[in-house]
């Protein structure tokens, strides 16, 4: 099955000049975990989620913690998500997006989600964003589908 | 692509009682919920007539969950704003009997400056690839009253023509800014620069009058059954009977949809306003809102009195 037909045609995005405070707010409204950047045209230009602020709010040497019982305390947290607050989507988001196009499988779209850890990926057509994929949507539109051959 | 606004989109609850009276009690012999606003219900029936179009606008709370769901599973494309609050829900009770409905209408949630500017962005974004923009309905508060003039402003700097659905001072604010084609809601609307809009003599001079503003297409109701078209070619009445006539509700919106539908296949003036007025009378056959197909509108096309008046 093509992913236009199980995708979101949503166009919720944000800019690249998005504060980040801005788009908490937004992800918060519209109850999504991440979501495309486009410039001024339409184009997906990168994509945030809210592991990436919540990644960009802790210390640098986070990454080398195994254990996320290492957080600093919620003051620290905080104060660090508030400076933060001001700084433009720009600086945090992935800026070499994963998008598929609507003619791609639903099987490989899952999977390259499913290897990628990511939950939510744009849908382009020539590079302008025309909607999103939820794992989520696909894992249940696999599960009701008939069984197929293995992906390779 | 074709865009749709709706600044003030509502759920319809549409209640079907056999015989309505105020200060009764009554069971209901049917229900029927659907999203509802001008611009939503055109994306619906364009969506039938299997024409794509981008639904956008402010949604907020529980009932803008519900919209929003309803246009991704029509596979209808969105791009609303969620905004704090919640989308207002309209009731309408058909009395079956007397062939009579009443409407309530809730105002709708609070939009911010900072939520129109971002709308505002949004807006400018899709523009770059739209090929008519369609706005309708009332607006919400906190948007100003001459919001739909610059929506208007930027799609015809743009050279992208307009549609506008709408009544009282956001409409006669947008028709200043000249949009292509213009409905007016007589539902909230008795008068138009002074003239009363209630015999075809005066409701000739007032869309005439529109139309010497720059509007190409100006669309208004006539009784219950009709409406007069005023185009460059002339002013024009169709009608339908109301034989099996169930609920307007959505035929407006149907019309609208019908002449969009015309004007894409470059129908002929007179095909246009009969098939958009079949569509409308498709839609008022039954209680559900939209149409069922294309052939269902095209059957009912012998019955619409087309008339040039002008």
């Amino acid at each position: 099955m093509r992913i236009c037909e199980v995708m979101d045609r949503d166009l919720t995005a944000l800019s690249a000049e998005t504060t980040l405070s801005e788009a908490i707010e937004i992800l918060t409204r519209h109850r999504v975990s991440g979501l495309p950047v486009v410039d001024g045209a339409g184009r997906v230009v990168g994509f945030i989620s809210e592991k990436d602020i919540v990644k960009a709010a802790l210390p640098g040497y986070f990454d080398y913690l195994q254990d996320p019982s290492f957080i600093p305390d919620y003051g620290q947290f905080q104060k660090r998500l508030k400076k933060i607050g001001k700084d433009p989507v720009s600086k945090i988001m992935a800026k070499e997006v994963i998008s598929f196009s609507e003619e791609d499988s639903d099987f490989y779209v899952a999977i390259t989600l499913i290897r990628n850890h990511l939950k939510r990926a744009p849908v382009v057509r020539d590079g302008i964003l025309v909607g999103v994929v939820n794992r989520a949507d696909l894992l249940e539109r696999i599960m009701l589908e008939e069984e197929s051959p293995s992906f390779a | 692509m074709i865009v749709t606004v709706t600044l003030n989109p509502a759920i319809d609850e549409e209640y079907v009682v056999p015989e309505f009276r105020p200060g009764g009690w009554f069971r209901v012999s049917r229900v029927q919920r659907s999203p509802g606003g001008k611009g939503i219900n055109v994306s619906l029936i364009l969506k039938q007539l299997g024409v794509e179009t981008a639904a956008m606008g402010f949604l907020a709370g529980f009932s803008g969950e519900y919209v929003r769901d309803v246009l991704r599973k029509a596979q209808i494309t969105t791009n609303f704003l969620h905004v704090r609050g919640e989308t207002r829900t309209n009731v309408y009770i058909v009395d079956e009997v007397g062939k009579v409905e009443t409407g309530l209408a809730e105002l709708g949630p609070y939009i911010s400056e900072d939520e129109i500017a971002r709308f505002l962005s949004n807006y400018e974004r899709i523009l770059k690839r739209t090929e008519l923009v369609v706005l309708g309905g009332s607006l919400p508060p906190g948007v100003p009253q001459d919001f739909y003039c610059e929506l208007i402003r930027l799609a015809k700097q743009r050279e992208i023509p307009t549609l506008i659905d709408a009544a009282g001072a956001p409409l006669l604010a947008a028709l200043d800014e000249g949009p292509t084609y213009a409905k007016v809601d007589q539902r909230f609307m008795a008068n138009y620069e002074g003239v009363a809009l209630n015999s075809l003599d005066n409701l000739i001079e007032a869309v005439q009058r529109v139309h010497s503003h720059g509007v190409e297409w100006v669309i208004a109701s006539y009784r219950t059954y009709g409406n007069v078209f005023c185009t460059h070619e002339g002013v024009f009445l169709a009608e339908f009977d109301r034989k099996g006539i169930v609920s307007m509700f959505g035929s407006g919106e149907a019309l609208i949809a019908g002449l969009i539908l015309g004007g894409r296949e470059r129908m002929e003036t007179k095909d246009r306003i009969v098939f958009g007025m079949a569509a409308a009378l498709e839609n008022a056959l039954h209680v559900e809102k939209g149409i069922r197909d294309r052939e269902a509108v095209e059957r009912l096309i012998p019955r619409i009195r087309f008339e040039r008046l002008l």
